[in-house]
């Protein structure tokens, strides 16, 4: 679908990325300055690269080589910004229909947007008179009437505070499962990534340094050094089973392994997605009995990798988990690979992703 | 003076293109001879209005090289009559517009015309779409300044065209033949007064007109 690969040298700054993704969503993850952002500008031909090639859909749109340079208009690559950038002379309709009235053929129709996005309510609204998130929804309902091949999200939701981002994670979703669109969603949060997709790119310094599943480039040293300085975060899809009201708990699980969470009120049969931060697993040889924590799950241990006077421990608990330690308590406990262990997480330390709970 | 206002409406129909044009080209773009047409666009501000004006005769006129060219080929001659005021008003307004929209487009965030173009649309799209809307209030600005300006030239119009009553006498220049002749200080007066309201409405409805402009792109 899409390939590139290109470089760009500004200031002292050289960016030198190549990948090739599907279709489905790619997560662009790395720290701030890294640049993804300029990628992504150079993605939608706003930004020139000195050499390379980006091809989308069978198509050149930028060959150094040749000469080859589509301009941002001709490349039906639509971008959803930070700071959304809607146009401030025109009001929500105006700004939604700003690509609909361009565009060749093909595309979602505008009341199919305007439902999945559920902006009915905002349509008569000025531009000025939107909060945080209600601008994002436009901006993503305007990216999509445009009926780009690809969209590229540059960190949609870094301007939002935590109770909007939960409020918009569930569009972005949906806007992956209802329109089937090619997406680079670019954010320094991997929670929200996983979120979307497992398909990752990691990027740092210019550099894209892997690209894969989450499960398995995490294993590279280098991506999981810059995972963890990001605030490491376990992100797991579990089908829910029951909500008890009376002692303020849901179960969910995985398999067999059965998970206590935080009260949500979500139908049972439902998928609840939560985040848990690796600082937040601790590891114990044998049950621990007579204690608060809800969660025991055994597992067993298959890597270790010391991380400054921290450890990451990886576990297959039915499902990969990755819990910090402190050097000490893995020596204490002579942990090793192949150890069986019982990851202890409190049933407060998962926090739902997308249902604003 | 019926005339006052025609040759200043013809003006401002006639500078708005080009200064927009350049106003865009000088705030947006980089290109060999920036320097050089910055400065020749805003020469007539810093001359004397007498010089563009006798450069104009030089070059407009019958004998001139443009003027003369413009009459054999079209029968038309700009020297002596209003439409070389409307020329001569334009050249020294010209500018003031460019001025005020190259100032106002160069304040508008790049990045919601990057927006506009990966939304699909084409640079001239761009620009009447997004630019121009979005530059309006200082475009305002720069019309009513061409406007005002034309009503008020002086020095460039009676070296060009002259002080013809009726052709080419705008009320800068009746004000002034007025002055000149004795008892001739009540039409003044009656001229400067017009003169005082012509330029007070052209300001206010500018204001009224900006400000509107303003609250449509939520500025304060």
């Amino acid at each position: 679908m899409l390939e590139f690969s290109v470089t760009l040298t500004q200031g002292g700054f050289t960016l030198d990325a190549a990948l090739r993704c599907d279709a489905g969503v790619t997560g662009l993850f790395g720290p701030s300055g890294s640049g993804k952002s300029t990628l992504l500008a150079v993605l939608a031909g706003l930004q020139r690269p000195q050499e390379g090639h980006i091809t989308l859909a069978g198509e050149t749109l930028f060959d150094a080589a040749t000469g080859v340079n589509w301009p941002p208009h001709r490349r039906r690559i639509g971008v959803v910004f930070q700071d959304g950038r809607l146009l401030p002379h025109l009001g929500v309709t105006a700004n939604l229909r700003f690509g609909l009235s361009l565009r060749a053929t093909g595309g979602p129709s505008f009341e199919h947007v305007v439902e999945v996005l559920a902006l009915s309510g905002l349509l008569s609204r000025r531009v000025q008179s939107l909060s945080g998130g209600e601008r994002q929804r436009v901006a993503l309902g305007r990216a999509l009437l445009a009926a780009p091949q690809l969209l590229l999200l540059d960190e949609p939701l870094a301007a939002l505070d935590e109770g909007m981002k939960q409020q918009i994670l569930p569009f972005l979703r949906r806007v992956k499962e209802d329109f089937k669109l090619p997406m680079i969603y670019v954010s320094h949060a991997i929670n929200e990534i996983l979120h979307l997709t497992p398909n990752l790119a990691v990027m740092d310094a210019g550099r894209i340094i892997g690209h894969g599943r989450f499960s398995e480039i995490i294993h590279e040293d280098r991506v999981l050094a810059l995972a963890h300085a990001l605030g490491l975060q376990n992100v797991l899809s579990l089908e829910v089973v029951s909500n008890d009201t009376v002692l303020g708990s849901t179960s969910a699980r995985h398999g067999a392994q059965l998970f206590l969470l935080p009260l949500a009120h979500l139908a049972p049969g439902a998928t609840a997605h939560v985040a848990v931060r690796a600082e937040n697993i601790a590891l114990a040889l044998c049950p621990a009995a007579h204690t608060t924590i809800q969660n025991q799950l055994p597992g067993v241990i298959t890597r270790i990798t010391p991380l400054a006077n921290r450890l990451l421990v990886e576990i297959d608990a039915g499902l990969p988990l990755i819990a910090e330690v402190s050097a000490r308590a893995v020596s204490d406990l002579a942990l090793a690979k192949g150890t069986p262990v019982y990851c202890l997480i409190k049933a407060n330390a998962f926090a739902y992703l997308g249902q604003g709970a | 003076m019926l005339l006052s206002l025609k040759v200043a409406t013809s003006c401002l129909l006639l500078v708005s293109a080009p200064a927009l044009a350049l106003g865009w080209l000088l705030a947006r773009r980089q290109f060999p001879g920036k320097a050089l047409v910055d400065g020749l666009v805003h020469l007539p501000l810093v001359l004397p209005p007498v010089v563009p004006g006798y450069l104009l005769l030089l070059l407009l006129g019958q004998q001139g090289v443009v003027g003369g060219w413009l009459y054999r080929t079209f029968g038309m001659s700009l020297a002596f009559n209003w439409k070389g005021a409307v020329v001569a008003s334009a050249v020294m307004g010209l500018p003031l517009m460019v001025r005020a929209v190259r100032l106002s487009i160069e304040l508008i965030d790049l990045r919601y015309e990057q927006a506009a173009a990966t939304l699909g649309a084409a640079p001239w799209r761009i620009f009447t779409h997004v630019t121009l809307p979005l530059a309006w209030p200082g475009v305002l600005t720069g019309m009513v300044l061409a406007f005002t300006r034309s009503l008020g030239e002086f020095g460039a119009t009676i070296t060009f065209v002259g002080n013809i009553a009726g052709e080419t006498q705008t009320l800068p220049l009746a004000i002034y033949s007025a002055t000149q002749q004795p008892g001739g200080e009540g039409p003044a007066l009656r001229l400067a007064c017009l003169s005082l309201g012509l330029a007070l409405a052209a300001l206010l409805a500018s204001d009224v007109f900006e400000r509107r402009a303003r609250r449509r792109l939520g500025l304060p």
